[in-house]
């Protein structure tokens, strides 16, 4: 439809990042950058694992030598010795080298069991991703089985019978219970490889099942088990010690944490100490590995963090502009917008100012990434953060918007001025039937009761033409059509009957037949209304005998605005003629279907200038050397660029 | 909806026998001898033969088998080998002391997650945020029965506030419920907090604002509803597990609940009474999942039977 007029989101270049491959403790440590907390844990762990592999170097004692002259020796804080930094056990036995071996088990067990665990759910997700069939339900059933139950009641059993508990053993117990978590992801991600153009392709010339297997299937697939993995470190850690700690972990007199705890446990009277100790050493290894597999999982999936609505009132005094002009319901004053991250400040909308005429329908043009959307935003002041208005204001029934308090745009928001999204099925509370997010709404506006409530939210649905009101009440958002649920949301929004509405790409997520009638029926309320409306589109094709006045953005700013005859019969603005060039291609048929070569400027660059310049067919040297500022041609009809100033004067 | 229930039930069958078949044989396949166990060492062959025959471990494994399937319709789980007491009974019991505490845990856990995950969750990188964020990574980190012995070593023996072990007052719930409500918590709190900030950031949450929907409504009634319906999984899953015998901190406060039957019975080889508990256990956990699905059925119009 639009051609390349959508072009990518202007925040998701901000945070585009090179992708790194899985190489090694040193790429995983600068993979931690700016995650300070991560990079802690990876720095405890490590200390651990070192301190585990040279135990014999650091231990100050052999961890099982006696030495009955000094039982319960307390620790060098209370009372102890250096000797026995930690204290003694009852048997004399240093507590500080029985901690540093008890880690050395810890970790080999744990460690042990990951690798047996990732490894084998590894296979059995590949095998039964990749050959399905009674395979895949065989050993899936069996996953359930073992899922249905806690298994550590199983380790226990089978443990609690065993004469002789070696390290291999628990391994092998601890491994068994653990597959089924890896092979479920690697067994969804094989399936979803599987179908994947590029290997069909793979099959398609010729290749081997083993090779599209390995060469193509097996390389996309294994990224999420180090992550898995490392979740499930820190649940061995303490299922060992927890096993030890019931008397089924290595068999003594092995050092352990779990079984330092239960001698403690023992003597927690005299020695309270000693079950301390363990507790800290589990806590901070475990710790330390769920910080280090937080700090992974961010990294396999690294969501922009999602934004939350929070709107701080702008408190910079100004004084309310000349608001003279009683037809004017609305005027927009040198709006700024920004979005502020860590990385980069965004200008979404730079110095943006217009007016609304009473019952007109505004028309704001411009691509994705030109700060329509988040223009409308500011004005009904729903920005999610780290979206703020900087600075200007948004006068509007007397009052600036940017500056009102929560309290009084609450009662504004909805009431005064309405707002509706592009995407209608999102917008509707899945979970609720239309017929109870109509009535909340209405009761939120007028006090009306219940049986009236109904019946005014059936009149609302007949003013969208929709037949059968009864229905949709009761249906939920899901049972509905794009279109019917597009025009339950403008029953919505004109149950309060606002002053203003906002729309943003009403239409675009629906079929042409149904944006063409939605239209007309959007025109049709507001000639009886007499609601101002905004209407923010990619698509100045839909504009042609519909919008009063046509506003074009380009990144953040605005290129040029007028009158709709004027905008369209006469453009002066290069990007203006660029879009209205767009339709006629497009209309004939003849030519390119792309429209605008080149992308929109990085939004985190702050070159002077001209935004359009670097796609703009007519650019001079002063473009690039300073903003054109917006000229007022004629009542009206502003245009700003560098071009158009040289007529004028010319 | 009745053919759903009934091909559930059938499946929660399938699954109870097969966890109930393979602890039989493990028990049973590992070496060691419950009849040497029971006796004082140095005891006769004659006299742990005699043993053997009593409690029927001299049998082949098959037919072992089979009379403990026979019992299984009517209810009968065998004879404990400590004692006289029908495996039955004794369960009986333990269920619903463990159900007790289960429940007392579960309840604190849900209400205090809820409350400080959505609380975290409507205000992300706040004061009250991280330090909830602090408090999860740490007891997420802490071993439930490290944290019950350091409970009973503060309470009961520093301070004598709280008794230590066994069932006697509401006394005895807090030091276990405790325990358990702050090794169950983290989980749950770190789910509330992701599922309301996903829900949170939803176009119908927008939409909601633009209406002019106060944020009570909103956060109360409509994200409440769509977040809260992965979270019943969860919730059920740890449900399933308190209640089915949270096997150690039931033994670590010597409480009388099915867990703790389990784990002796475990250590002290009593084929029957291990049986027995591992049914019950599996039953409880199995019908709670159960309740759990359809429970999520009912709240989300999306999913129909």
């Amino acid at each position: 439809m639009a051609d390349r007029i959508e072009l990518p989101v202007s925040a998701a270049v901000a945070v585009k990042r090179p992708t790194r491959r899985f190489a090694g403790l040193g790429s995983l440590w600068h993979s931690f950058d700016g995650k300070p907390v991560a990079r802690a844990g990876l720095f405890v762990f490590l200390a651990i694992v070192l301190a585990a592999i040279f135990a014999p170097v650091i231990a100050p004692h052999d961890p099982l030598k006696q030495s009955l002259g000094n039982n319960f020796k307390p620790p060098v804080w209370n009372a102890g010795s250096w000797e026995y930094p930690l204290g003694a056990d009852p048997l004399g036995r240093d507590l500080l080298s029985r901690l540093i071996y008890g880690a050395q088990n810890s970790l080999l067990v744990s460690a042990g069991a990951v690798i047996f665990g990732g490894v084998l759910g590894f296979l059995i997700g590949i095998i039964s991703g990749y050959f399905g069939g009674w395979t895949d339900t065989v050993l899936m059933r069996i996953g359930d089985v073992q899922l249905a139950f806690p298994f550590v009641l199983f380790a226990i059993a089978i443990l609690a019978v065993s004469t002789e508990r070696t390290v291999g053993r628990l391994i092998l117990v601890l491994g068994i219970s653990s597959w089924i978590i890896y092979a479920r992801v690697v067994r969804s991600r094989v399936l979803s490889e599987r179908q994947k153009d590029y290997a069909w392709a793979a099959r398609a010339l010729g290749a081997s099942r083993w090779r599209v297997l390995f060469r193509y299937i097996v390389p996309n697939v294994w990224q999420p088990v180090p992550l898995i993995g490392m979740l499930n470190l820190g649940f061995f850690v303490i299922v060992e010690s927890l096993l030890s700690f019931l008397a089924m972990g290595l068999s003594p007199p092995a050092p352990s944490w779990g079984a330092m705890l239960t001698d403690g446990r023992q003597y927690m009277l005299i020695a309270p100490w000693m079950a301390i100790f363990p507790g800290v050493a589990i806590i901070l290894t475990v710790l330390s590995i769920n910080l280090v597999a937080d700090g992974l999982a961010e990294r396999f999936d690294p969501k922009l963090a999602t934004g939350h609505f929070l709107r701080v009132p702008l408190t910079k005094k100004v004084t309310l502009g000349d608001w003279k002009n009683d037809q004017v319901i609305l005027q927009v004053r040198n709006l700024t917008t920004v979005f502020e991250t860590r990385a980069a400040t965004i200008r979404a909308v730079t110095d943006v100012s217009f007016d609304l005429k009473k019952g007109d329908m505004f028309a704001i043009v411009g691509e994705s990434g030109s700060g329509k959307s988040t223009l409308g935003l500011s004005i009904i002041q729903l920005l999610d953060s780290p979206g703020r208005v900087l600075d200007g204001e948004v006068l509007f029934g007397e009052r600036d918007l940017t500056r009102v308090s929560n309290k009084e745009m609450g009662t504004i928001r909805g009431a005064k001025v309405g707002m509706i999204f592009q995407d209608p099925s999102a917008s509707l509370n899945p979970v609720l039937t239309v017929g109870q997010q109509m009535t909340e709404t209405i009761r939120r506006h007028r006090s009306l009761p219940p049986a009236e409530t109904m019946e005014a939210a059936r009149k609302a649905l007949a003013t969208v033409h929709i037949a059968d009101p009864d229905r949709v009440l009761r249906a939920y958002p899901f049972q509905l059509s794009g279109g019917m649920a597009q025009r339950v949301m403008i029953a919505l929004a004109m149950s309060s009957n606002p002053d203003l509405l906002i729309l943003d790409e009403p239409t675009s997520a629906l079929d042409v037949t149904t944006q063409a009638q939605l239209l007309d029926e959007l025109d049709a309320l507001r000639a009886e209304r007499q609601t101002s409306m905004i209407f923010i589109t990619h698509d100045i094709a839909l504009l042609g005998d519909f919008a009063d006045v046509i506003m074009v953005m380009y990144a953040g700013r605005v290129c040029e605005v007028g009158p709709r005859d004027r905008m369209i019969a006469a453009p002066l603005h290069p990007y203006t003629k660029a879009l209205l060039g767009a339709i006629e291609r497009r209309g004939t048929g003849g030519g390119r279907l792309t429209s605008i070569p080149g992308d929109p400027p990085d939004p985190t660059s702050v070159a002077p200038g001209c935004p359009f310049a670097d796609r703009c067919p007519h650019v001079m040297a002063s473009c690039r050397e300073t903003m054109p500022p917006l000229v007022t041609l004629e009542p009206s009809h502003r245009v700003a660029c560098h071009l158009v100033g040289m007529e004028v004067v010319a | 909806m009745s053919s759903y229930v009934l091909q559930r039930t059938l499946q929660m069958l399938v699954v109870i026998f097969g966890v109930v078949t393979v602890t039989f044989f493990a028990v049973r396949l590992v070496p060691g001898d419950p009849a040497r166990l029971m006796e004082p060492p140095g005891t006769s062959e004659e006299v742990l033969k005699q043993t053997r025959e009593r409690l029927g471990t001299d049998k082949p494994l098959s037919e072992q088998y089979w009379s403990f399937l026979k019992g299984l319709p009517q209810g009968d789980l065998g004879t404990s080998f400590r004692g006289s007491q029908p495996v039955a009974d004794r369960v009986l019991t333990g269920l619903p002391n463990t159900f007790a505490l289960g429940l007392v845990s579960m309840f604190f856990t849900t209400v205090l997650s809820f409350g400080i995950g959505i609380l975290a969750a409507l205000k992300p990188n706040s004061l009250f945020d991280r330090i909830s964020l602090i408090f999860v990574a740490i007891a997420q980190s802490t071993p439930s029965f490290w944290l019950g012995v350091i409970l009973v070593l503060v309470f009961s023996i520093r301070l004598r506030w709280l008794p230590a072990i066994d069932m006697t007052s509401w006394k005895s719930f807090v030091l276990p419920s405790l325990t358990l409500t702050i090794s169950l918590m983290p989980l749950l709190i770190r789910a509330v907090r992701q599922s309301f900030m996903e829900t949170m950031g939803e176009g119908f949450v927008r939409a909601a604002r633009a209406r002019g929907l106060s944020e009570e409504r909103i956060v109360g009634v409509h994200v409440m509803k769509v977040a809260a319906i992965p979270l019943i999984t969860l919730v059920g899953l740890q449900a399933g597990y308190v209640l089915g015998g949270a096997v150690v901190i039931e033994s670590i406060f010597n409480w009388p609940g099915i867990g703790n039957m389990a784990l002796l019975s475990i250590q002290q080889r009593d084929f029957p009474m291990v049986q027995g508990t591992v049914l019950a256990i599996a039953v409880v956990f199995t019908f709670i999942n159960f309740l759990v699905d359809l429970t999520y059925n009912a709240l989300d119009p999306r999913i129909k039977f």
